[in-house]
């Protein structure tokens, strides 16, 4: 029975213990708006899979409650499942059968019709690829499928569980084109990601999740906001002495991408005081950036460690 | 159940099937290559027939009569070996795995015998032999009994002990008419068991099946659409097989309800311990192996290739348990005897035990990620 609510998914005190050494989910709480895209970021082994694949029921709850549009996961998985759209992690489907074929499976798997699949074909531009085999797509247009899958029966939460991992830096901006266009489309995305730019681009919510716990949760620029109140300093192509100079002024400098100076500073007026003193040490630079923190740079304080491409919801799924 | 759902998976496995070329030709062309290779082997059955090494040290007429003799019993293609080789020097060098010695005093003895009717007088041939060779010891049985008709002919009388055979069947059987049944059995299984462990672990190793619990389409679809699929597949090469077996061998067999009834049996045999193997084992490899270790006792043990006749006791008693052995006898008293009764009674087993399978291998096929 569906429930009429502002939110696509809540999630209360959800935990999922595989075993006695392994608690995936340590009593996370959170919800998603309709027509919003939010993001889940985390490590490797975070629970970033576990949580998703949750929501998404293909995996039951240790305890806690979660529900989606209104009705429960742990009850109602023949309602939901047609209201959902998902990009599983590592996605991949039948090697011979082309993209056309996948789709008209998929299509026909939710009832669909046929001419959907050649708009959502177009959607994530495979009318080239259309009949070519799966097995002869490169990763990204494997991905791009994958996505136009989850679009087949025009789903009202559509969940990307890694959706660019493994791929080029071109591929993945191809990927965000699209996830771009879903944004626009309005659809309420549930994105799980270990990019920061994927996140602070798409997502209109991040949750950071560390160990199975959410340690911060909100709009990307809320969460820089509260997390960094700093500047960053970059000045390009800088002499030596640079260095001493800003030192001397009790700033911290650090050496970046060979001759560049990156130093945090908390006011304006620290920027105009090492300008000043550059001057007067006649030390020279090419070029100035100043910056405020991204959200990596958040990421790093909250977590104290770096995210790096993995297979989390592989090591989770086992 | 959704048949729209169910078509749309069949549809698939089915292309899936018919694009991957290799797999195509091994499944659909394995079991006729059985049938070629085996058919022409047994193409002559009734006719068997040795080379035999004959050594004449006598050189008379009687030993060559007695030469004569043997090549006309049919069952011997007689070659001749110098007088003045030795016999075990040419059994070595010739890779020959028998000369039979006609001792020199043949002729002489041999009229001692008939004509004086000296009962006591008697001849012995020697039969140097290799004893690795397999096949020597029936072709001395084989020589044995054309000299102990030999002698009974001599001795003219009538044989005390005599036999008349009676076969419980009207007409004669070629060997051939009982190895094609056992064939189209074991290639139903082969397609079964391999198919629903290999795609299937295949699909869940790479997250398809993970990709589907997200789908509408549900375990019993998924199930349905699998043996529709495996029919389809041992309809065609069960087909083939009967097609080449009568225009290339002859081989005229009754197709009649328990065919079609034997097939859909044997695929839900097999599928089902197809889905618990799939369920016991994780990687594709392994369930490989896994449908192997079973697949090739049932092979040989349960009666496809040779009558269970051949093997010791204990393996026939095994052969019974294998369910393999029940579908063989079950085609072979449907297509060969016409038994009904006796196809009845295979089919009742075989459906007892297809149904186990099959529900246990429902039962632990997991759909969703349980844990």
């Amino acid at each position: 029975m569906t429930t009429e609510t502002e939110y696509a998914i809540e999630v209360e005190q959800l935990t999922k213990r595989y075993s006695d050494d392994l608690l995936a989910v340590n009593g996370i709480s959170f919800k998603v708006r309709k027509g919003e895209v939010f993001a889940l970021l985390g490590p490797n082994g975070a629970g970033k899979t576990t949580t998703v694949e949750i929501i998404e029921t293909i995996r039951r709850p240790t305890s806690g409650k979660v529900h989606l549009l209104g009705m429960d996961v742990t009850k109602e998985k023949r309602n939901i499942v047609p209201c959902i759209g998902v990009l599983p992690q590592g996605f991949s489907s039948f090697d011979r059968i082309t993209v056309r074929e996948t789709m008209l499976y998929y299509s026909r798997l939710f009832g669909g019709r046929n001419d959907d699949i050649d708009r959502l074909i177009a959607l994530v531009n495979l009318e080239d690829k259309a009949n070519e085999q799966y097995a002869t797509l490169s990763g990204g247009l494997k991905q791009r499928l994958g996505i136009a899958i989850a679009l087949v029966n025009d789903p009202k939460v559509v969940f990307l569980d890694e959706p660019t991992t493994g791929l080029d830096p071109r591929a993945r901006r191809e990927v965000w084109d699209v996830l771009l266009g879903l944004k626009k489309e309005g659809k309420t995305v549930f994105l799980t990601t270990h990019y920061m730019e994927e996140a602070e681009l798409l997502a209109d919510t991040v949750a950071i999740i560390l160990s199975g716990r959410i340690i911060a949760m909100g709009s990307p620029a809320h969460l820089i906001e509260s997390n960094a109140d700093y500047l960053v300093l970059t000045l390009q192509s800088v002499d030596e002495k640079a260095f001493a100079v800003v030192g001397g002024l009790g700033f911290e400098p650090e050496q970046n991408n060979g001759r560049s100076l990156q130093v945090r500073v908390t006011h304006m007026d620290d920027i105009r005081k090492i300008l000043n003193a550059m001057d007067i040490a006649n030390a020279s630079f090419l070029s100035m950036d100043v910056r405020k923190p991204n959200l990596e740079q958040v990421f790093l304080k909250l977590t104290g460690e770096a995210l790096s491409e993995g297979d989390d919801g592989e090591k989770e799924a086992k | 159940m959704n048949l729209l759902v169910i078509g749309a998976n069949l549809v698939v496995s089915l292309k899936c099937f018919y694009r991957e070329k290799t797999a195509m030709f091994f499944t659909t062309m394995f079991p006729i290559l059985l049938i070629l290779v085996f058919g022409t082997i047994f193409m002559d059955d009734d006719n068997i027939h040795y080379n035999l090494c004959l050594q004449d040290l006598d050189q008379t007429g009687a030993s060559a009569e007695l030469a004569k003799g043997l090549a006309s019993t049919g069952k011997f293609k007689v070659l001749p070996v110098d007088p003045a080789i030795d016999a075990t020097k040419y059994v070595k060098d010739n890779k020959v795995n028998l000369v039979v010695v006609i001792p020199k005093d043949y002729e002489k003895s041999y009229t001692q015998y008939l004509l004086n009717d000296d009962l006591n007088a008697s001849v012995t041939f020697r039969y140097v032999y290799d004893p690795s060779s397999s096949s020597v010891l029936e072709k001395m049985q084989l020589l044995n009994l054309v000299f102990a008709t030999m002698n009974q002919e001599m001795s003219a009388k009538l044989p005390f002990i005599q036999t008349a055979q009676e076969s419980i069947h009207t007409r004669k059987y070629r060997f051939l008419k009982f190895f094609i049944p056992g064939i189209i059995a074991m290639a139903i299984m082969t397609e079964s068991l391999f198919g629903t462990v290999q795609v299937n672990t295949e699909l869940r190793q790479k997250g398809i099946i993970r990709k589907l619990s997200t789908t509408p389409i549900t375990r019993t679809d998924w199930i349905l659409s699998s043996i529709l699929h495996q029919i389809i597949l041992a309809v065609i090469s069960t087909t083939l097989m009967l097609l080449v077996s009568y225009t290339v061998f002859d081989v005229r067999l009754n197709i009649n309800a328990w065919l079609p009834l034997f097939i859909v049996l044997d695929v839900f045999m097999f599928v089902g311990i197809g889905m618990i193997l799939t369920r016991l084992v994780k990687e594709a490899q392994s369930a490989s192996s896994a449908a192997n270790a079973i697949m090739f006792p049932m092979m040989f043990l349960s009666g496809s290739f040779f009558p269970l006749e051949m093997m010791p006791d204990f393996l026939q008693k095994f052969a019974k348990v294998l369910p393999l052995y029940y579908l063989n006898e079950g085609l072979r008293a449907s297509m060969v005897f016409q038994d009904n009764e006796t196809a009845l009674s295979y089919a009742s087993t075989i459906g007892i035990l297809a149904a186990i399978a099959f529900i246990l291998g429902i039962t632990v096929t997991r759909w969703e990620e349980g844990k």
